[in-house]
C-alpha cells in the first residue's frame, strides 16, 4: 500500500521502558493480531482515522460548520457518522482544542530520521537507541528494512518489539541483520485460547520463536520472550506454566513479564470502537504478591524475570 | 438616589475611619503603658501619618509630635509616610486582615505606600501595640489553616540514602587526576550516623525557631550615636570609609565571643542559636512593624524577646528610620518615578534596598597571607602613596582598621575557648577547646598550615563579611580548590591507613561543621518577604569541581567531600553548585552530582563549565580569571577575588513591559499610564509592530530600574561602603577605592529577566494566530486576555492547542525565545553600572516568577490572572509530553545573550521500581545530554508531586524536605501556598 512510506501511528520520544537508555520509539499501525485487551486501538487498522476525544471537546461546533459531508450530528453531544468521513481533516484542523485528532501519518525513512536524530545525543549518553514498535512493525518489512539500514549507518541501537506472527525467512533476510535485540511477545500457549483472544492461532508463532531463538544463541544476540499479564486471561497459573515450560524446552534463561497497565480502559470510544472488559479485575493495577507470584513461578523453572 | 447613598457611606467610612484615629491617639495620649513609647532613647519620635482613597473619599492623618499624638483633617505639613487604598471596599479589606494578609493587599495593588516606609511600620507597630490580642489571635487561626500548630513539629526523619560506590561503577567511567587520597571516591561507607555531633546540630537547625539578634545594630547604633554619622563629633564631615571601619572595629571587639556546645568551628553571627542579623542601614526597619506579631505569623515565624524589642523601637530604629538606602534616595533624588515604579512591586524589585552582597571575596588569599599579611601590603601601599591623595589614604585606613576589628574579634573568640576548655570536665572536649584556642589565636591573623585552621579563619572572616554586609546572597566560592592544599598537606603528614581513614573522617566532619554554621543566621524577611522571597535563606553559594585557572581538571579529594556532606546533610543553604566542564572533568564525578541530586532531592544545581564562560565572553576578563569563576547567591557568574558584580541587583518583570505593550504604556495592575505611547490595538498592522512596542516597553523599565539601581548604589557609597570586604578583593588596595565605588578589577551589575517562557509563548500566539495564520484578530484576542478568557472558550482552546511553544522542540518558537533574551541582553548592556560596569542579564528568578505572576493579568500564552509564570527561563509544563523537547530546547538559547546565567528547572520521579543505580543513570543521562548540547545550568527537583501534596497537609511530617525554587533551595514547608502549588504544577516526568 505505501511502498517507500509506512503508516506511521506515533514517534515518542524519551521513552525509558522500551529497551537499554534512552529511546524513540516509532509505533507502526496496523497488526494482525486483535487481542482482547488491546490497550491501543489506533493502532489496530492500517488505514488512517480521525480520533475524537471527548473530554477535550469544547462543544464549540466548529467540526460541524465546516464538515460537507454530514459526519458530525448529536444535538447534545456531538457523534461521528464514520462512514461518511472521507478523511479531508478540515475539522481536525477547525477544531481549537485539538478533540479531533488525525490517527496515523504516511512517513517517510527520511522524516522519520529527521526526529528521531534529534535525540541522538541522549541515546549516545545512555546507551539508548530506537524501538520499532507498533501496531506490528514487521508488517511493512521492505520500509522496516530501509529504515534500520538508515539507522545502523547512524550507528543507532536498533530493538524490535514484535509479535511474532510474520514470515520467517522473510524476516531474517529484512530485519534480522539489523536489529541488536529482539523483544518476542508471547501471550497464550493454549492453541484454542489464543485464537479466541487473539485472533488467530499461535502455530506461527511459537515456531519463529524456536527459530529466532536458536539463531539468535549463535549470534549472540539478545532476544527476550515476554508476556503481558493481563488478568485472568494470560496470568492464569495454567498459562504461564505452560509459557514457561515451553521457553525451558528451548532453552531460555531470561524473560519479561510485563506488568498490566489498565489505563487503556479509558482510551476505548475515541476512534469509534468499544471494547467489553473481559472481567472485572481489568480495571484495576495486578496485585504486587500477583507480579511476584508469577515471576516466582518462572523462576522455580530456571527462568529469570 | 445612588449617589445619596454613596455619600452616605462615604461619609460613614470617613467617620469610622475618624473614630478610630480618635480612639487611637486618645489611648497613647493617656495611657502610660502606651505613651512611653512614644519617645526613643534620642527623645520624642515625630511623625505625620496619612490613610487615604485614591479618591480622597476618605482622608484622614495622625501626628505624632513631642509625645503628643493627634487626629488631622486638613493637612497643611508634608506627611512622612502614607497608606492610600484603591477604594473604600480595600480598606475595608485591610481593616479586617490578620496583618499577614494586609500585605497581600500591598501585593495587589489594592493598597500603596507613599513616603517613608520605615514610619509606616512604626505605626503598624503602634497598632499592634493597641490590637496585639487581636492580630496574634487571626494568625494564630492562619498557621492552624496551615496545618502547624506550635508543638506539632515532629522528629525529623532522615531518609534512607541508598549510594553507590565509584569503583562499582561501570568500566567505562574515567579517572579524577586531582583525587589523590580517596579509596571511593563516593565516599559510600559514610552516613549521617557516623558523626552524632553533626546529628544534634542538625536537629538543631531543624527544629529551633530563629530569633532576632539586636546585637549588631544595638553595638552599631552605640557607635554611631557616640561619634556621629553625617559629622563627627568635632562638626566634620565624616569620610564615609572611615567612619564605617571605626564603627566595624568597635562591633567586632565588643561583640560577644560564643562557642557553641560540641562545635569544631568557634564564632557565631548572631548571640542566639539561630539569629536574624538586623542591618537597619539597609531593610531592618521593615520588621518593626511586627514586632511584637513575628513568632505568630504563620510563614517563618521569629522569635523576638522583651529586651530585642525595647532596644530596636527605642534605640536603633528611630536612629535609622531616614538613614537607610531607600531613604537615601528620597531625600536625595527627590523620590524619583523609578523608586515608586520599585515600591509598587510590579515590575521590578531592586535588591540594593536590601544588600549589596553578592560577591566572591579572595580566600587562597586570606589564608596564605593572614590578615597580618594583608595589613602589611596596606601599610606598603600607604606609604608609597603621595600624601596629597588623601582619599586613598583614607580607603586604606579604613580598610586597615576593618582587619584590626576582625582580628580583635578572634582574640576574643580564642580567650572563650581557653576559658571554655579550663571548665571543661570532658576530657576529650577539653582538648577540642584547647585546640580552638591556639587555633583562633593564630588565624586569621596568620597564614594557616591546616584544613583546620583554615575552615575556622574561613569562618571568622565569614563572619566579619557579615557585620559588614547584609547576609543575602554573599557567596563562598571555590572551597573544593581552596582548601584542598590544606587537606592534602595534612594527610600527607600520616603514615598508616588507619590514621588516614581517620582522618578522612575528621575532615568530613570539620566541612559538616562549616555547613551548619552557615545556618546560624538568617536574613531578615518581613512577611511580605513571605510573598516575595518565600523559603529563601542567604543563598550562599559554595562552588565545587570545575577547572584551575591554569585550565585543568579541578576535581579533587575536597571536591568529593562536600559532595559527600553536601548528601548527609541535606541542607537550604549553603547553595551548592557544582562546575561541570566536559572533555576535562570526569563522568564519575557528574555521576556523582547526579547521585547527591537523587539522594536530598534538589541539590546540587549543575552548570556546564565550558557554556558559562562562553557567555562572558563580551566581558573580555584575562582567560585564568575566567576560569576562576564562582556561583554567586543563586547561580550567577563572578570572578572569584576579583569583581564586584552584585549579580542580583534586580529581579526584572519582563511580563510588566510586555503587559504596558498591550496597553498603550498603561500598567493594568498599577493603574499607572507609565510607559511611552507605543500604539493602540489596532495600530499594529504586523507582528514586528507589536514587537517594536515591547521593546520600548522594555526600554523604558529597563532604564528606570538601572537609574533607581544607581541611585541606590550611590547611597550605599554614602551611607555604607565596604572597607572590610574590600581588603579582600583585587582592586581597592592598588586603586585606593571601597569596592562600592569601582574599586575592583571588574565591575558589573547583573539581573534577573523573568517571564522568558510566558513571554515567548504569548509572542508566538501573537505572531502565529494573529499574523501568520490570521485566524483571529489582535482586538479579539486583547479582549479575551481583559477578561481572562471568560467569555472566548474557542479562543482559549486554540491557544492552548494550536500553537507551538518554547520547549517543544519548534524552531520558530526557540529563535522566538532567543529573540527575546538578545533583546534583554542588548537593553541592559546599554547601561552603565555606577561603579563604571556594564549591566548583564540573566534569565533565572528566585521566588518572583510566582510574586510578580500574582502581580500579572492574563497573557495570550493563555497564563491566567495572578498564576505564576514558570520558574527560571523553564518551558510551560504542557510544552511537550517530550522530556527532552524541554532540554534540547533550553540548550539551544544562545549563551551569549544570558551572561548572568539561567534556571532551568526539571522534576524527575524515581519509577515504581525505585532501581536506585537505574535512577542515578538516568538523571546523569539528561544532565550529560543537555550539557553535550550546549546547556548553561541544569537544576533537579527529584520528588513526587504526590510527595508535595501530602507535604501541604501534613507540614509537620515534612520540616526537612528540599526542594529547588529557581536558583536557590528552601524547605517547602517554609513556602507561601502560590509557591507550593507552583512547584507542584511543575511537569514531572518518571524515571
Amino acid at each position: 500500500m505505501y511502498k517507500d512510506k509506512a503508516l506511521v501511528l506515533d514517534i515518542k520520544g524519551n521513552s525509558l521502558d522500551d529497551g537499554p537508555g534512552i529511546r524513540s520509539v516509532v509505533f507502526f499501525k496496523g497488526c494482525p493480531l486483535s487481542c482482547s485487551w488491546c490497550h491501543n486501538l489506533e493502532s489496530k487498522k492500517i488505514v488512517k482515522e480521525i480520533s475524537y476525544d471527548i473530554t477535550e471537546c469544547i462543544g464549540c461546533n466548529s467540526c460541524r460548520d465546516i464538515c460537507e459531508n454530514g459526519v458530525f450530528y448529536g444535538k447534545k453531544e456531538i457523534l461521528l457518522n464514520r462512514e461518511n468521513c472521507t478523511l479531508c481533516k478540515k475539522c481536525i484542523e477547525a477544531c481549537p482544542s485539538g478533540a479531533l485528532k488525525s490517527v496515523g501519518e504516511e512517513m517517510g525513512v527520511d522524516e522519520i530520521l529527521e526526529i528521531i536524530l534529534k535525540d541522538k545525543v541522549f541515546f549516545d549518553v545512555s546507551g539508548g537507541g530506537v524501538t520499532l514498535s507498533g501496531g506490528e512493525p514487521t508488517l511493512n518489512m521492505d520500509f522496516s528494512l530501509k529504515l534500520l539500514k538508515s539507522l545502523k549507518e547512524h550507528d543507532i541501537h536498533t530493538l524490535i518489539e514484535t509479535c511474532g506472527f510474520f514470515d520467517l525467512n522473510c524476516f531474517m533476510k529484512k530485519i534480522y541483520p539489523y536489529i541488536d535485540t529482539i523483544y518476542f511477545d508471547l501471550k497464550i500457549f493454549n492453541r484454542d485460547d489464543h485464537e479466541k483472544h487473539c485472533g488467530i492461532g499461535n502455530e506461527k508463532i511459537l515456531n519463529n520463536f524456536r527459530a529466532l531463538f536458536d539463531q539468535c544463541k549463535k549470534d549472540n544476540k539478545i532476544i527476550i520472550p515476554r508476556t503481558p499479564l493481563v488478568p485472568g486471561i494470560t496470568d492464569t497459573k495454567e498459562n504461564l506454566n505452560l509459557i514457561a515450560s515451553f521457553l525451558k524446552s528451548v532453552g531460555v534463561k531470561k524473560a519479561s513479564l510485563l506488568e498490566y497497565n489498565p489505563m487503556w480502559v479509558n482510551k476505548t470510544g475515541k476512534i469509534g470502537e468499544n471494547k467489553k472488559l473481559f472481567n472485572d479485575r481489568m480495571e484495576s493495577f495486578l496485585d504486587i504478591s500477583d507480579v511476584e507470584n508469577a515471576k516466582a513461578l518462572y523462576n522455580q523453572l530456571g527462568i529469570v524475570c | 438616589m445612588k449617589s445619596a447613598e454613596s455619600i452616605l457611606k462615604r461619609g460613614f467610612a470617613n467617620l469610622c475611619a475618624s473614630l478610630f484615629f480618635k480612639f487611637f491617639a486618645l489611648n497613647f495620649n493617656l495611657r502610660p503603658d502606651l505613651k512611653k513609647y512614644l519617645k526613643s532613647t534620642d527623645g520624642w519620635i515625630n511623625f505625620i501619618f496619612i490613610v487615604k482613597t485614591e479618591s480622597l473619599s476618605i482622608n484622614r492623618g495622625l501626628s505624632f509630635k513631642n509625645g503628643h499624638v493627634k487626629t488631622l483633617k486638613n493637612f497643611c505639613e508634608k506627611p512622612d509616610a502614607q497608606l492610600i487604598f484603591r477604594d473604600e471596599k480595600s480598606l475595608g479589606k485591610a481593616v479586617i486582615s490578620p496583618p499577614n494578609e494586609l500585605m497581600i493587599l500591598l501585593m495587589k495593588n489594592e493598597m500603596k505606600t507613599e513616603g517613608n516606609i520605615g514610619y509606616l511600620q512604626l505605626f503598624n507597630f503602634y497598632l499592634s501595640l493597641i490590637l496585639k490580642r487581636v492580630q496574634i489571635s487571626k494568625l494564630k487561626k492562619e498557621s492552624k489553616k496551615r496545618g502547624f500548630s506550635e508543638k506539632t513539629i515532629n522528629k525529623i526523619n532522615s531518609k534512607k540514602i541508598n549510594q553507590l560506590k565509584s569503583d562499582a561503577l561501570s568500566d567505562d567511567l574515567d579517572e579524577d587526576i586531582g583525587v589523590k587520597h580517596l579509596k571511593d571516591r563516593y565516599l559510600a561507607d559514610y552516613s549521617l550516623k557516623d558523626f552524632p555531633r553533626i546529628e544534634d546540630l542538625l536537629s538543631i537547625h531543624h527544629t529551633k525557631i530563629p530569633e532576632i539578634c539586636h546585637e549588631r545594630p544595638e553595638l552599631l547604633t552605640d557607635w554611631f550615636r557616640e561619634n556621629g554619622f553625617e559629622k563627627s563629633n568635632s562638626g566634620e564631615k565624616w569620610i564615609p570609609e572611615l567612619r564605617q571601619a571605626n564603627a566595624y572595629k568597635y562591633l567586632m571587639e565588643n561583640r560577644k565571643p560564643i562557642i557553641r556546645k560540641n562545635d569544631l568551628i568557634a564564632g557565631t553571627t548572631t548571640t542566639k542559636e539561630v539569629g536574624v542579623v538586623i542591618y537597619p542601614d539597609a531593610h531592618g526597619t521593615m520588621i518593626w512593624g511586627e514586632l511584637l506579631t513575628a513568632p505568630h505569623r504563620p510563614l517563618n515565624p521569629y522569635n523576638i524577646d522583651k529586651e530585642t524589642i525595647n532596644v530596636l523601637h527605642k534605640k536603633v530604629f528611630p536612629y535609622w528610620v531616614n538613614k537607610n538606602f531607600r531613604e537615601w534616595v528620597r531625600e536625595n533624588k527627590d523620590y524619583p518615578i523609578c523608586q515608586k515604579i520599585d515600591e509598587s512591586f510590579a515590575a521590578y524589585f531592586l535588591w540594593k534596598s536590601v544588600s549589596l552582597s553578592h560577591t566572591i571575596i579572595d580566600y587562597p588569599k586570606i589564608l596564605s597571607k593572614g590578615t597580618i599579611g594583608i595589613i602589611s601590603e596596606i601599610e606598603q601601599e600607604i606609604k608609597n602613596t603621595p600624601e596629597d591623595n588623601r582619599s586613598k589614604i583614607d580607603t586604606l585606613n579604613a580598610m586597615k582598621i576593618c582587619l584590626e576589628g576582625i582580628n580583635l574579634y578572634s582574640d576574643n573568640l580564642s580567650k572563650e575557648a581557653k576559658k571554655l576548655s579550663e571548665n571543661e570536665i570532658d576530657s576529650i572536649r577539653k582538648k577540642e577547646l584547647e585546640d580552638l584556642s591556639a587555633v583562633c589565636g593564630w588565624v586569621p591573623k596568620y597564614p594557616c598550615t591546616t584544613l583546620h585552621e583554615a575552615v575556622n579563619a574561613m569562618w571568622i572572616i565569614w563572619v566579619g563579611v557579615h557585620m559588614e554586609n547584609t547576609n543575602a546572597g554573599f557567596s563562598l566560592g571555590r572551597l573544593d580548590q581552596w582548601l584542598q592544599p590544606y587537606f592534602e598537606s595534612d594527610i600527607r603528614k600520616l603514615k598508616s591507613d588507619i590514621e588516614k581513614e581517620k582522618y578522612l573522617k575528621s575532615a568530613i566532619e570539620l566541612i559538616s561543621c562549616f555547613y551548619l554554621k552557615c545556618t546560624d543566621h538568617l536574613p531578615l524577611v518581613p512577611d511580605i518577604g513571605n510573598y516575595l522571597f518565600g523559603g529563601s535563606s542567604s543563598d550562599q553559594a559554595i562552588t565545587l569541581g570545575g577547572i584551575t585557572p591554569e585550565g585543568l581538571d579541578g576535581v579533587n579529594d575536597m571536591t568529593y567531600i562536600f559532595l559527600k556532606v553536601t548528601e548527609i546533610l541535606s541542607l537550604r543553604d549553603p547553595n551548592v553548585n557544582a562546575r561541570f566542564h566536559k572533555g576535562k572533568n570526569s563522568n564519575t564525578y557528574l555521576k556523582r552530582l547526579c547521585e547527591v541530586n537523587l539522594n536530598t532531592g534538589a541539590t546540587p544545581s549543575i552548570h556546564n563549565d565550558e557554556e558559562v564562560m562562553a557567555s562572558l565572553k563580551e566581558f573580555n576578563f584575562k582567560k585564568e580569571d575566567l576560569r576562576d569563576w564562582s556561583a554567586t547567591g543563586c547561580v550567577e557568574p563572578t570572578i572569584s577575588g576579583k569583581h564586584m558584580g552584585h549579580t542580583n541587583c534586580m529581579m526584572f518583570n519582563m511580563v510588566a513591559a510586555f503587559e504596558m505593550a498591550m496597553n498603550n504604556g498603561y500598567h493594568p495592575l498599577m493603574r499607572w499610564d507609565i510607559g511611552p505611547k507605543t500604539g493602540e490595538v489596532d495600530t499594529f498592522n504586523d507582528f514586528q509592530s507589536f514587537f517594536k512596542a515591547f521593546e520600548k516597553q522594555f526600554e523604558f523599565l529597563a532604564d528606570q530600574s538601572c537609574k533607581y539601581n544607581n541611585y541606590l548604589g550611590i547611597a550605599h557609597q554614602n551611607i555604607r561602603p565596604t572597607p572590610f570586604i574590600s581588603s579582600f578583593i583585587e582592586g581597592p588596595l592598588e586603586k585606593g577605592l571601597d569596592l562600592t565605588k569601582g574599586g575592583a578589577t571588574y565591575n558589573s551589575s547583573g539581573t534577573a529577566c523573568i517571564g522568558l517562557a510566558d513571554i515567548t509563548d504569548s509572542l508566538m500566539v501573537i505572531k502565529k494566530l494573529v499574523y501568520d495564520e490570521k485566524k483571529i484578530s489582535l482586538e479579539r484576542l486583547f479582549t479575551a486576555v481583559k477578561t481572562n478568557f471568560k467569555n472566548d472558550k474557542a479562543l482559549y482552546a486554540m491557544v492552548k492547542n494550536k500553537v507551538k511553544i518554547f520547549g517543544s522542540g519548534d524552531e520558530e518558537s526557540l529563535s522566538m525565545a532567543n529573540k527575546v533574551t538578545r533583546l534583554a541582553h542588548e537593553i541592559f548592556k546599554k547601561h552603565k553600572n555606577y561603579r563604571g560596569g556594564i549591566y548583564n542579564a540573566g534569565f533565572w528568578s528566585m521566588s518572583n516568577h510566582v510574586a510578580f505572576g500574582t502581580l500579572t493579568g492574563a497573557l495570550p500564552s493563555g497564563r491566567f490572572k495572578g498564576k505564576a509564570f514558570t520558574p527560571g527561563l523553564t518551558p510551560q509544563s504542557h510544552a511537550s509530553s517530550n522530556l527532552l523537547d524541554n532540554i534540547r530546547d533550553v540548550a539551544s538559547l544562545d549563551t551569549l545573550a544570558m551572561g548572568n546565567n539561567i534556571a532551568f528547572n526539571l522534576k524527575v520521579v524515581p519509577g515504581r521500581d525505585d532501581n536506585h543505580a537505574k535512577s542515578v543513570e538516568n538523571i546523569f543521562s539528561y544532565v550529560k545530554g543537555y550539557t553535550d548540547l550546549g546547556g548553561m545550568q541544569i537544576q533537579l527537583n527529584v520528588v513526587s508531586s504526590e510527595t508535595l501534596k501530602d507535604a501541604m497537609e501534613n507540614p509537620q511530617n515534612y520540616q526537612n524536605l528540599l526542594v529547588r525554587i529557581s536558583g536557590y533551595n528552601a524547605y517547602f514547608t517554609t513556602l507561601n501556598k502560590d509557591m507550593q502549588l507552583e512547584l507542584i504544577e511543575r511537569a514531572e516526568y518518571g524515571l
